[in-house]
């Protein structure tokens, strides 16, 4: 399918880049960044890249002054080298945020099904467009009526790819229509996984070729054009990125690093917001309940949203307060599970998968809430503890009488 | 010759007799496979490939083993022993109903369990032991018309109100297995659901089972202390729990009154029932009218409310076995192969064979999982090792109830 020119400058992550500019991929990056700090162009490109890149530093939720003429594709280009170029995982994860939060705000503004269409077409993704609108239900509270109405149905498969990490409650299937394999969708929620589609595809991971990326960065830095920007870009977040750290050492009653007790679901949370990724309500909720339930200072609980892109010390510490002053229960097993954050499996967690108890497999129970994993590693630890010290004393006692 | 190479024998008679009709998965060479042997020590064999049905028949019939078992999942290398190591190229998905997961009343009947840690016995699924609290049971767990009933209607439930209609998934990429003791399996082979994640494949068994479903999502409301409920008119599971909650109040009320009361589904108390009974023609009338949808049933807030929703989700969800299909490691019975508990074949039936099927008392040859019988009608002595024997009925004959005094054999003819 062929896809207008026009769709491509303004959304440049799409597939159909690669077919329709095949000499960019044909070049090497160092081929790329000196071809175009070569031409006339190169002043504006930079320009915009580091209005991304400042944006992105400053907690801002949408790109200003964005353009979307040609040049778009090459500052796009030019931010996944970048991105590899600096090989942090905190900026990379900022600027796909920001990025894919701008390419949601571009779409609901171009409000165009034609071009959200073409988009998914591109994209590969299954979709049933409906001109006029189909109805799928309605909703009614007191007197306010409003027929449920969308143009588009999703193949759940895709459905799913896209939506199954995002872990809200309204984008679990469960709570969607679904008919004949199709998941009936709102033009508003298409974008947002459409959104997520873009963050993926700029969340490049951290490299471990670190030999490939230094003669990388030798030769890109001889282009000086290059060079001045790549160090600006350095330079912004050094003057910002003190404030995107947190600090996670807590000593609680027994001076024992209560990390080391933590439950996988837990680590994971902190480990994403540490590197700056986005946090999704559930997962929010859930680490604030945990943390506070340990009793945890307000102040460091705080501390951990610092990172993330939408951090207002104001308003988190209000939330966080209001939740202490609740007292509410974190999630348990089953919870967390259904709602993708149990990540058992993923840290091969041996008291996750195989329960506690018991030698025997059988009669081993079931862990049911993430703070009884913190309860049973304390009681571990003390056990184990106890025993190298019985061990010490017997050792003692034995080398005494030997004497 | 001892019970376990008796059996042995038994077994590998069958798979002698059966070799040429022996089933055969698709994507053969890309299967694991394993067994369970019939030494006592050895647990599951896993990580073997066989290159060919034949030899796999080969290996029946050399060495029988008491299960057998094939991966849902496709490797390129199945036999490699990391899972790392395999090439995973993708699984089917599988839904496995086994009654032994979820309540059903004829265990009150044949479930029997010793509580090992104060010694009280009972019958049912107790979650722990009433008299001490504690949960260490040696259980008895039997299998009766009526509850392969209740799993074979969950299949159906699974297919008709599920895959079909909202999945679009069609019949000809389903393959119904009977266990060949207490459940079914359902395995969708497609290519494309064979990509689906961990996490994907828990968003479908949710979907499936209606587990986290938000009522409030669906339309559940609180305004000015009136409650605005679901609507049929809404697709997906809002209808799915609006036709149900139908189906129930056209019940006679003492019908309603048993179900409200079943500490399994709602577990209401009597005056809460009471208050349901006296304005359920109201309830029913309000929904099948469809203009309106306050809710308004004396004692009934949100909170109530809710816990009648989750009720129903119960009912008009599938009680499947959640972790097999999420996990794209699992291996399933093979069909075809014998169950090492009961002897009875893993049997495959096809959708327009499922609603008449027994397989306690199938009379179609070609489907009868029941692969052992006499020829002759002979009588057999048989040893019960088991502490007791609940009532069953195989082939229309009726065995049990024999009890024992614990830990002590007898003989029955």
């Amino acid at each position: 399918m062929s896809i207008p020119n026009e769709l491509i400058n303004r959304h440049p992550w799409l597939p159909s880049l690669k077919t329709f500019y095949s000499n960019f991929w044909e070049k090497s990056y160092e081929e790329f960044i000196a071809e175009i700090f070569s031409k006339d162009i190169s002043n504006e490109i930079a320009e915009r890249v580091l209005i991304i890149f400042e944006s992105a530093f400053n907690n801002l939720e949408d790109i200003p002054n964005k353009k979307f003429d040609y040049l778009n594709i090459y500052v796009y280009i030019l931010l996944k080298i970048l991105l590899y170029a600096l090989n942090n995982k905190t900026i990379t994860n900022r600027i796909a945020n920001l990025y894919s939060k701008n390419a949601y705000n571009d779409l609901e503004r171009e409000n165009s099904e034609s071009n959200l269409y073409d988009i998914c077409q591109d994209l590969g993704l299954r979709i049933n467009y409906y001109n006029p609108p189909i109805d799928y239900g309605i909703k009614i509270v007191k007197d306010y009526r409003e027929k449920l109405k969308t143009n588009f149905t999703i193949h759940f498969i895709d459905y799913l790819r896209l939506a199954s990490n995002l872990r809200d409650e309204y984008r679990k299937l469960t709570n969607n229509p679904l008919e004949d394999g199709y998941v009936f969708i709102q033009n508003k929620t298409l974008i947002r996984l459409i959104q997520e589609y873009v963050r993926n595809k700029l969340l490049i991971e951290e490299t471990e070729d670190k030999a490939s990326l230094n003669a990388f960065l030798q030769e890109a830095s001889r282009i000086q054009r290059f060079k001045d920007m790549f160090d600006k870009i350095e330079s912004l977040w050094d003057k910002r990125k003190e404030e995107f750290k947190f600090s996670f050492k807590i000593d609680i009653n027994s001076k024992e690093e209560i990390q080391t007790l933590y439950p996988p679901c837990v680590v994971e949370i902190l480990k994403k917001a540490e590197e700056g990724q986005n946090l999704v309500h559930h997962e929010r909720l859930f680490i604030v309940w945990f943390l506070l339930a340990l009793e945890y200072p307000v102040e460091n609980v705080v501390d951990i949203f610092s990172t993330l892109p939408d951090f207002d010390r104001g308003k988190t510490t209000y939330q966080v307060e209001y939740a202490k002053k609740k007292n509410y229960t974190p999630y348990q097993c089953s919870t967390l599970k259904s709602l993708g954050l149990c990540m058992a499996n993923k840290y091969k967690d041996k008291l996750c998968l195989e329960g506690y108890g018991s030698i025997e497999p059988t009669e081993r129970k079931k862990l049911k809430h993430p703070l009884a994993y913190v309860r049973i590693k304390q009681y571990r630890n003390e056990k184990e503890k106890f025993k190298k010290n019985k061990a010490k004393q017997v050792l003692e006692g034995s080398k005494r009488q030997d004497e | 010759m001892n019970d376990l190479t008796y059996l042995k024998r038994l077994f590998q008679a069958y798979y002698q007799e059966e070799h040429k009709n022996f089933p055969v998965i698709s994507s053969f060479n890309l299967r694991e496979f394993g067994v369970i042997p019939w030494e006592k020590k050895v647990f599951m064999k896993r990580h073997m490939r066989f290159e060919n049905p034949k030899l796999l028949r080969g290996y029946l019939i050399q060495d029988p083993p008491r299960h057998l078992y094939s991966s849902g999942s496709l490797y390129l290398e199945p036999d490699a022993r990391e899972m790392e190591s395999k090439n995973y190229q993708g699984c089917d998905l599988i839904v496995d109903i086994d009654v032994d997961h979820f309540y059903t009343p004829c265990k009150e009947k044949h479930d029997l369990w010793y509580c090992k840690e104060c010694g009280a016995e009972g019958t049912g699924m107790p979650e722990k032991c009433p008299e001490c609290k504690k949960s260490k049971f040696t259980k008895l767990n039997w299998v009766c018309n009526d509850c392969l009933d209740v799993a074979k209607n969950e299949i159906k439930k699974l297919v008709n109100n599920f895959l079909i209609p909202d999945f679009g998934i069609s019949e000809e990429d389903m393959r119904i297995a009977f266990s060949g003791h207490r459940g079914y399996h359902l395995k969708v082979e497609s290519e494309e659901l064979r990509k689906l994640n961990t996490d994907e494949r828990r968003e479908i068994v949710d979907y499936l089972t209606g587990n986290n479903i938000s009522f409030e999502l669906l339309g559940l409301t609180e305004r000015s202390k009136e409650i605005f409920g679901l609507i049929k008119e809404n697709r997906g599971w809002s209808q799915k729990i609006m036709n149900k909650i139908e189906k129930i109040l056209e019940k006679p009320k003492e019908q309603i009154e048993t179900l409200l009361l079943d500490k399994h589904l709602f577990g209401f108390n009597s005056n809460v029932v009471n208050s349901f009974l006296n304005y359920k023609d109201d309830f029913l009338e309000l929904i099948t009218k469809g203009k309106r949808n306050i809710w308004a049933i004396e004692g009934f807030g949100l909170t109530m409310w809710k816990r009648f929703l989750k009720g129903i989700v119960k009912q008009v969800g599938v009680e499947l076995d959640e972790p097999v299909s999420i996990d794209i490691h699992r291996l399933i019975r093979y069909p075809g192969s014998l169950h090492g508990k009961t002897g009875f074949k893993t049997q495959e039936i096809s959708l327009s064979e499922l609603e008449d099927f027994k397989p306690l008392d199938e009379k179609n040859e070609k489907l009868d999982p029941i692969v052992f019988k006499s020829k002759k009608n002979l009588t057999h002595k048989l040893e019960v090792v088991a502490e007791a024997l609940p009532i069953t009925k195989i082939k229309g004959v009726e065995y049990g109830l024999i009890k024992k005094e614990r830990k002590s054999k007898s003989l029955i003819t």
